[in-house]
């Protein structure tokens, strides 16, 4: 066991456990988008920031990847950390405007408007579904593709992968709802349709043919 | 080849090389590193070879082919010893002449470099500025080797460092030494190498790795490349005891797919390295094994992060994961991976060969040692630089980069690539440390510094660094990918004139949060582009949001075509240059007139800031002679073919305004006041209208007619002109506005001369130039006699001068300036004039005593100066020279160090601020404190040019008319694009390329001299027509070709 300051309560953490790990156990809430247990840590959507170290040597680190550490100080709530979440969160909005998930953290956080032109992207590249179709479903169909700007998730070459075993994992697990149905182009294996409101399965009469496996799917829920 | 069994082999095999080198020998160095390859050395090469085998000089010259000496800006160069000769920029057609001075122990006198500023030879390499205020400690030795071979670098004490390493020192020991010297890691972040290596020696009962970064991907930056292109063995060297120090026995060289020259020298310095033992099992006969791989980049920036740079290798996809672990515990595979820069490595052996004393002798307390930068933008010595750390910015860029290009004034440089910032010309004196530069919101970085001159927009540079980092980030954080996509869409909103005054707010918050959040290097040092011009060029981004102007002319938006963009008054420079490449003459002069009521004065006298932005100029032609063509026009075209649009507000001409001044500025604003309805007066204080037009401008360079006719043009119904009344004298502010006028304004000029602050100023035969100069035009009264100096550089110095040699009664005219030629202000063909005329020019020297006689100047006494350190402005300070004393005599004495506005004092009326010689007003909308009373021209900005204060003069009637009108005073700026469409003429094809810019004739300067008459003509019909379409036309692309046009066009019109 290591002992460590969690936003000034001596708390003790097993060895190697994540800051994460410990700020949830020790009841601080961390919200986090691309963090799942059993899932490899990844660091990707910044929400999880606390501030770490004291002074002019304390910085931002993603607690989900951050190891504990004999005698660290960690602050999971510093006004450092609630300002560049905050930040985080109106990024987040001006690209995913859509995501039930992004819209609860932003309101909940106090992000009542975002000052970015407004993009309505179906992907904040967490990488969840890679990870889970990689490490849990041992499919490995989806992952990563490009870099910077042009980044993006997908099966190689945009074509439904043969190692697809079609279990919906990725679907599961995605926080901006990416992976969605396919309507009735399988091959194109993306819709999109559940961030619509108005997917076009909820009109569509041909339901039975499409490649839905969400049961119930989430549009079809809030209609 | 004979493998080296022990060190006493290597030092035999060093002792055999020494022996073989005659110490003066006879030698050709060519550098052919990548850069000079570009630019021909690899001809100069074989040219040499030929040369020397048919002359059959092979035993008596040898040829060096070696890798960068960093002087990229002079390539390709040769080099000859022992003269020490540095033939730049040289032609095949050169080698014979060189190899036979070589021969003869000589110097080809015209090959040699010459000093830009003096034009002296500089017969020595080592007496070159560039080279001599450096510190080459490491590209120093590129010029004395082969990289293809092993021989010159062991002659040069190569394989030293190792030998001594592996025999008497132990791993703590080299930690000790390197700790000592203060190297601290020359790829960017600057972390003590020796803590690195301790951290990774800790690490036991594991395999571990060394690795040299050599994936170099800042823009504008390449002194890896260099060093592993000119030097490999001292990065293998240095890697190699590395890998002793801290327990490793392989290790990478991770170096950039690009560079293809740098990649082949050092495959071909591993091989030699095995072949002889100094890599491999059992080297040196010490039971040491080391033996090193090539990994080559696939070209994403992001892999020169650590982390990436480790998952690269592996095999994977380079992304960066969080710290810690640091590589030194978890790198490649999961073992300790020690990671250091080129240059770091190549520093290495050197540090071993001299000890660490020696070497922390130069740089900084807190950092040992040399670093490289590579000078590259807009500045004479393009060209790697090595420097001992702590020196100051402004020595790399003016004493060895040699300051800027002609004619230009730098900015800024940007250091450290995409991840430094900006520093401002008013920091150069920072020192060149990872410290110093961390808190002026840059970095080191790998050592790329770019400058940057007045032609540079800070926000374009600040977007382009956005546009390659939001395409070169991993993507894999969130605040990186998409915090530089924002900052970039910010930024080409900004450059576009769409841009808001709080996004600004909105840069620096997400610029700092991107820097906090980010994962790794990258991402947190991405926003210190926007984030540093923000801090020093905050204003350049107001000016492209709020005036909609980019004062570089680099924004495409808000620049439209550059000459009228340019143009205060917005004249559309590029439309009457097509309409006279058409014939369309009278169509021109409605251009020209349309926005500038004196369109003679200033074909003659404007300071055309549209040739100076013309696209053809500012891309190494000569600009369009537009002010000629103005002349062309303006001189075969009656002015009556304008009339001048009116659209008189209901109740205007009831409305009276009182406008103080005749000048440019005062007329302008009662005409276009006129315009819209409103009854005018323009108040005079001198007896003819015209202000420094008339009493300023000699009539050699505008002849009164000219200038009466046009002033005469603008006295219609609804202004009234009353000369010999002054402000102060016959009126004031008060009076006016009780006197029935709504609205003043201000346009007295800046008529008083500043004064030199000598005693005896006020002595007979020492006239402020403004004095003399209306003395004569105003008077026709002649101040000066038998000698006369004019003090000064300016426009009005030199005017005073020309006017001076035309008087009757005068000997000789000198003028003395403080500066150089180079250095004054006063436009070029003006001073040329004067010279031609016979003035006199005395530089360098200041004045700081006059000495009478009978009150009556006699003496002045002088002191010279040199040029010292470059002041605020960009010109290099004068520094006035101990003991360098001396008097001239001297008749009569002109001041014209500059002029200021005379004080509106509280006489004239309460309320008018005056600061720096000048009346204080609201740029945009001319207001001064005191409601209702405007005021512009020279009053508002201190001496200035026609045009401005014919562009202040309708800004007047603009806003008085709002203010008359109860609108908002302030008018948000539009871009001034070209719209009308001018279908282009047909090139013809035997058009000469380039062009000759047309010039217009001048009157021999023996026969001006003696007389007022006009020295500049007009330019022929053919002349106006051909360098009419010299017009790159840079409206077109804003402008559209209307449906119909070739109908329009066979009919033979058409302009619009």
């Amino acid at each position: 066991m290591i002992t460590l300051t969690l936003n000034g309560l001596t708390v003790e953490a097993e060895k190697g456990s994540t800051l994460l790990e410990v700020a949830q156990f020790y009841g601080f809430p961390i919200p986090t988008l691309c963090h799942m247990e059993g899932l490899s840590p990844y660091g990707a959507c910044r929400l999880c920031l606390v501030e770490i170290g004291e002074g002019a040597r304390s910085r931002l680190v993603s607690s989900c990847t951050y190891r504990a550490e004999e005698g660290l100080k960690v602050r999971t709530a510093s006004s450092r950390v609630v300002r560049t979440r905050k930040m985080v969160l109106e990024l987040l909005l001006g690209s995913c405007p859509q995501s039930k998930t992004i819209q609860d953290l932003a309101a909940a956080h106090g992000v009542r408007q975002q000052r970015f032109r407004q993009e309505y992207d179906d992907c904040i590249l967490c990488g969840l579904c890679a990870r889970i179709c990689e490490q849990q479903m041992m499919a490995n169909a989806i992952g990563f593709r490009g870099r910077g700007e042009k980044r993006s998730i997908g099966a190689p070459f945009d074509i439904k992968s043969d190692v697809c075993r079609l279990c919906g994992a990725c679907m599961y697990v995605c926080p901006a709802c990416e992976l969605r149905c396919t309507y009735t182009e399988p091959e194109k294996a993306i819709c999109g349709g559940c961030a619509n409101l108005s997917p076009p399965c909820v009109y569509a009469d041909k339901f039975d043919d499409m490649m839905c496996f969400m049961n119930p799917c989430v549009a079809c829920d809030i209609k | 080849m004979p493998r080296l069994r022990s060190i006493k082999e290597l030092q035999g095999l060093q002792r055999r090389i020494r022996s073989r080198l005659d110490q003066r020998e006879t030698l050709i160095t060519v550098c052919a590193g990548t850069a000079c390859q570009a630019c021909g050395a690899n001809d100069v090469q074989r040219v040499i070879k030929r040369r020397l085998i048919e002359r059959d000089l092979v035993d008596r010259i040898r040829l060096r082919i070696t890798g960068c000496h960093g002087f990229c800006e002079m390539g390709p160069f040769v080099m000859t010893e022992p003269q020490s000769a540095f033939y730049p920029k040289i032609d095949t057609r050169d080698v014979p002449r060189i190899i036979d001075a070589l021969l003869a122990d000589e110097y080809v006198e015209d090959l040699l470099y010459r000093d830009p500023t003096t034009d002296a030879a500089c017969y020595r390499r080592d007496d070159i500025p560039f080279f001599a205020k450096q510190h080459r400690t490491l590209l120093g030795k590129n010029q004395r080797l082969d990289p293809i071979r092993l021989f010159g670098y062991v002659a040069q004490g190569g394989y030293e460092s190792l030998g001594r390493a592996l025999t008497e020192y132990t791993p703590e020991r080299i930690i000790d030494e390197i700790r000592r010297a203060g190297l601290r890691g020359r790829g960017g972040a600057g972390f003590p190498t020796a803590e690195k290596w301790e951290m990774a020696r800790r690490q036991v009962g594991v395999e571990k790795y060394i690795v040299c970064n050599a994936d170099e991907g800042d823009p504008g930056a390449y002194m890896d490349r260099s060093i592993l292109e000119g030097n490999p063995h001292s990065v293998i060297e240095g890697m190699a005891i590395g890998g002793l120090a801290i327990g490793a026995t392989s290790g990478f060289v991770f170096v950039r797919q690009e560079y293809p020259l740098a990649v082949k020298h050092l495959l071909i310095a591993l091989r030699l390295a095995r072949e002889y033992g100094l890599l491999g099992t059992n080297i040196l006969g010490t039971g040491f094994d080391f033996d090193i791989d090539i990994v080559k980049s696939a070209g994403a920036f992001v892999c020169g992060e650590e982390t990436a740079l480790i998952r690269c290798i592996e095999g994977t996809v380079g992304e960066p994961r969080q710290k810690p672990p640091f590589p030194t515990e978890r790198g490649i595979s999961g073992r300790p991976t020690c990671i250091n820069n080129v240059e770091t490595w190549a520093n290495i052996p050197e540090i071993i060969a001299v000890g660490a004393e020696e070497f922390a002798r130069i740089g900084t307390p807190t950092s040992g040692g040399t670093k490289v930068f590579s000078v590259v933008g807009k500045i004479r010595n393009t060209g790697l630089v090595e420097v001992s750390i702590g020196t100051s910015i402004k020595e790399v860029v003016y004493e060895i980069g040699g300051g800027p290009l002609d004619g230009s004034k730098i900015k800024a440089v940007q250091i450290g690539g995409p991840s430094g910032g900006c520093i401002p010309h008013g920091e150069f004196d920072l020192p060149l440390s990872y410290d110093s530069l961390e808190k002026a919101g840059a970095m080191m970085g790998s050592g790329g510094m770019i400058v940057m001159d007045d032609d540079t927009c800070m926000v374009d540079v600040a977007k382009y660094f956005m546009s390659f980092l939001k395409q070169e980030s991993c993507g894999k954080c969130f605040t990186c990918r998409k915090g530089t996509q924002r900052l970039w869409e910010i930024l080409d909103d900004i450059t576009r004139g769409r841009g808001r005054l709080e996004q600004l707010d909105l840069l620096e918050e997400l610029g700092g949060t991107v820097a906090d959040s980010s994962m790794c290097g990258l991402g947190r040092s991405a926003a210190n582009p926007v984030l540093s011009t923000l801090r020093y060029f905050r204003d350049e981004y107001e000016r492209h949001i709020v005036d909609k102007r980019c004062d570089a002319y680099v924004c495409k938006e808000l620049t439209g075509a550059a000459c009228q963009a340019a143009c205060p008054v917005g004249t559309e420079a590029w439309r009457y240059a097509a309409l006279i490449a058409r014939g369309e003459y009278e169509e021109a002069y409605r251009v020209i007139r349309e926005r500038n009521p004196f369109p003679s004065v200033c074909a003659r006298v404007c300071d055309h800031k549209c040739e100076q932005q013309c696209l053809l100029g500012t891309t190494g032609q000569q600009p369009v002679a537009l002010r000629a063509l103005k002349r062309f026009v303006t001189d075969r075209v009656d002015p009556s073919v304008y009339e001048p649009q009116r659209h008189s507000e209901p109740g205007a001409a009831d409305r009276r305004v009182a406008v103080v001044g005749a000048g440019p500025a005062g007329l302008t604003a009662a005409h276009g006041l006129s315009l819209k309805g409103y009854r005018t007066t323009v108040f005079e204080a001198e007896s003819r209208p015209g202000g420094m037009l008339i009493s300023g401008i000699p009539a050699y360079r505008l002849p009164r007619r000219v200038l009466q006719k046009e002033i005469d043009a603008l006295i219609d119904e609804n202004v009234t002109l009353r000369c010999g009344t002054g402000l102060g004298r016959d009126f004031t502010i008060d009076s006016l506005l009780e006197g029935g006028y709504e609205a003043v304004f201000l346009a007295l000029g800046a008529h008083s001369s500043r004064r030199m602050g000598i005693d005896g100023e006020d002595m007979a035969g020492v006239y402020p130039s403004i004095e003399f100069l209306k003395a004569w035009n105003l008077r026709d009264e002649s101040l000066a006699s038998g000698k006369v100096g004019v003090i000064g550089g300016g426009n009005t110095a030199v005017d005073a001068a020309r006017v001076a040699i035309r008087q009757t009664g005068v000997s000789e005219v000198t003028i003395f300036y403080r500066r150089t030629r180079q250095e004054m202000p006063a436009y070029e063909e003006e001073i040329e004039g004067a010279l031609e005329e016979g003035v006199k020019l005395e530089q360098l020297v200041t004045p700081v005593g006059l000495f009478g006689k009978k009150r009556r100047l006699a003496e002045v006494q002088f002191v010279a100066n040199e040029l010292g350190e470059v002041d605020a402005g960009g010109r290099r300070r004068p520094v006035p020279k101990p003991g360098s004393e001396h008097r001239v005599p001297l008749d009569t004495l002109i001041v014209a160090i500059g002029e200021q506005a005379a004080s509106v004092g509280p006489k004239a009326g309460a309320g008018i601020e005056m600061a720096g010689g000048a009346v204080v007003v609201d740029e945009r909308t001319l207001t001064t404190k005191r409601p209702a009373v405007f005021a512009g021209g020279d009053l508002a900005t201190g001496p200035n040019t026609v045009i401005a204060a014919i562009a202040a003069g309708w800004r007047a009637a603009e806003v008085i008319d709002r203010y008359l009108r109860g609108r908002d005073l302030y008018q948000p700026a539009e871009p001034r694009l070209p719209r009308a469409y001018v279908e282009p003429v047909a090139v013809e094809e035997e058009a000469q390329f380039p062009a000759p810019r047309a010039k217009a004739p001048t009157a021999p300067a023996a026969q001006r001299v003696h007389n007022f008459d006009e020295v500049e003509g007009t330019v022929t019909v053919e002349d106006a027509a051909r360098e009419a379409r010299r017009c790159l036309r840079c409206d077109l692309e804003f402008t559209e070709r209307p449906q119909g046009a070739d109908e329009l066009r066979q009919a033979g019109g058409g302009s619009r």
